[in-house]
């Protein structure tokens, strides 16, 4: 039988085939069951208008019971958004992320969750350990072990 | 046993408010909160910092040694045990004891006395609890005699198909659990018809499969999600039992995610949606030379399944022998 998650991904990605995804967010690529790419961008009246982002999602074998790992891709033409949660290597903090995944969750239940967590930000600046954090970030965020705490946004 | 303290967030932390924000920005997309689901609008989240050592600068450790603690730190929460070990005789248990507590050796000498003489042990993930659950449950059907197997895994189908309405019913969606579902469901088929993937089923295929990390996890997360759909759908039976924060949002943080342990009214929650009956042996330190059994869920069933407590921690009891 194909892996949990070859057989998840597939579902989600027929659901996003058929149903499209949710207002401002595009799905760039799919070509695996590896590493997927959205575009996400925040409407309306956000410190964030007019600023597109880029996400990337790696899954293991084990999704959705494991996390994807994900974070905004920062190269050439992305940058990271700038906000409170937000590293500047693309990393982001956030418990659902991390020790509150739930197989519930899904990659467009991700991008929404993000894009609320972009939209309700109240002042644009980087997390107070940033430059400490991305020194010596793994590449992969998920080998990261976060402690979360209370929202300042 | 219980996963370290810097795990997870205590129960009273506050969460990222996002519900009932001023409203000064109108055109700002903040969907509803707290709708469970895959697509689903966004859940409730906390944001945080990455763990930096307490008593050094980061900025003069090499990155390879950040790595490392990095992943010292991920690794220690996993214990090596497999998911359910074989069957064990309490003496090993009673062993792990003798210089410890007298109280814990007097209680497992009292629960042999009783004929309890032997404990399937499962992993302290965080998962022990509904992985236990669920072995006792196809380890019963297994251990009916003959002639009624048929007629109680058909039971247990049924009631299994009955609760599938209740999980879209809490909101669920099928893609979030069609999967689980299958399977635990192929499980339990396979007591009494030899299916594809695992034959007809032994005490030994059946240990395998608990052995085997994605099908073992399936199942946990099947029972999770059905947990949840309980204290979702019933909100006033549990909601005494959770301190400081909605039904919904115990069951985003504490149900839902595996693991997370399981209290008392996760584990009343499971028998009351399986409407099975478990009774736990309570071996806490508390009483010295005696055992306290809760009964929890169905009390007509005649064949509770059996779990051994230890605090943070659950295993499966083995049936009296005399």
């Amino acid at each position: 039988m194909a892996s949990i998650s070859a057989r998840r991904l597939k579902k989600e990605l027929t659901e996003i085939n058929h149903e499209g995804t949710p207002t401002g967010i595009k799905l760039l690529s799919a070509d695996d069951f590896e590493t997927w790419f959205f575009s996400i961008e925040v409407l309306g009246n956000t410190l964030y208008q007019g600023e597109v982002f880029k996400l990337m999602f790696r899954f293991d074998g084990h999704y959705p019971i494991s996390s994807p790992a994900v974070q905004f891709v920062v190269d050439q033409t992305h940058q990271a958004p700038i906000h409170p949660h937000v590293y500047s290597n693309g990393h982001i903090c956030a418990s659902i992320l991390g020790n509150d995944w739930s197989p519930v969750l899904s990659v467009a239940s991700v991008c929404i969750t993000l894009q609320s967590m972009l939209a309700s930000c109240k002042s644009k600046e980087r997390p107070p350990d940033n430059d400490r954090y991305v020194a010596h970030a793994p590449d992969n965020p998920k080998k990261t072990r976060f402690h979360y705490d209370v929202d300042r946004v | 046993m219980n996963r370290p303290p810097t795990s997870g967030p205590p129960p009273e932390a506050p969460r990222l408010k996002s519900t009932g924000l001023p409203n000064d920005e109108p055109q700002a997309q903040l969907p509803s909160q707290n709708h469970p689901g895959v697509s689903g609008p966004p859940t409730d989240f906390m944001g945080g910092h990455p763990i930096l050592p307490e008593d050094m600068d980061i900025r003069d450790l090499p990155s390879n040694q950040l790595y490392e603690m990095n992943q010292n730190l991920m690794a220690e929460s996993v214990s090596t045990r497999p998911l359910i070990d074989q069957l064990t005789p309490m003496e090993v248990l009673r062993a792990e004891y003798e210089n410890g507590s007298r109280t814990f050796v007097s209680q497992i000498d009292y629960l042999m006395n009783k004929g309890y003489r032997h404990i399937w042990r499962a992993r302290g993930d965080g998962d022990c609890f509904y992985r236990s659950l669920a072995y006792a449950f196809v380890l019963n059907m297994l251990d009916a005699p003959q002639a009624e197997r048929e007629i109680v895994v058909a039971t247990a189908l049924s009631q299994l198909q009955s609760c599938k309405p209740m999980l879209s019913q809490a909101g669920f969606e099928p893609i979030a659990y069609d999967m689980f579902y299958e399977a635990f469901e192929a499980v339990i088929q396979s007591v009494v018809s030899a299916t594809e993937e695992y034959g007809l089923l032994t005490s030994d295929s059946l240990l395998r499969i608990f052995q085997d990390a994605n099908n073992s996890n399936e199942i946990v997360a099947f029972l999770r999600l059905l947990t949840s759909a309980q204290i979702r759908l019933n909100p006033d039976e549990y909601a005494a039992f959770i301190i400081d924060m909605e039904p919904t949002q115990f069951c985003n943080n504490h149900v839902e995610p595996l693991g997370k342990e399981a209290d008392h009214i996760q584990v009343s929650a499971l028998a009351d949606a399986m409407q099975i009956r478990v009774q736990i042996a309570y071996l806490d330190g508390h009483k010295a030379n005696e055992v306290d059994f809760i009964d929890v869920g169905n009390k007509n069933s005649k064949e509770p399944l059996l779990l051994l407590y230890r605090p943070g921690h659950y295993d499966i009891l083995s049936r009296k022998v005399m």
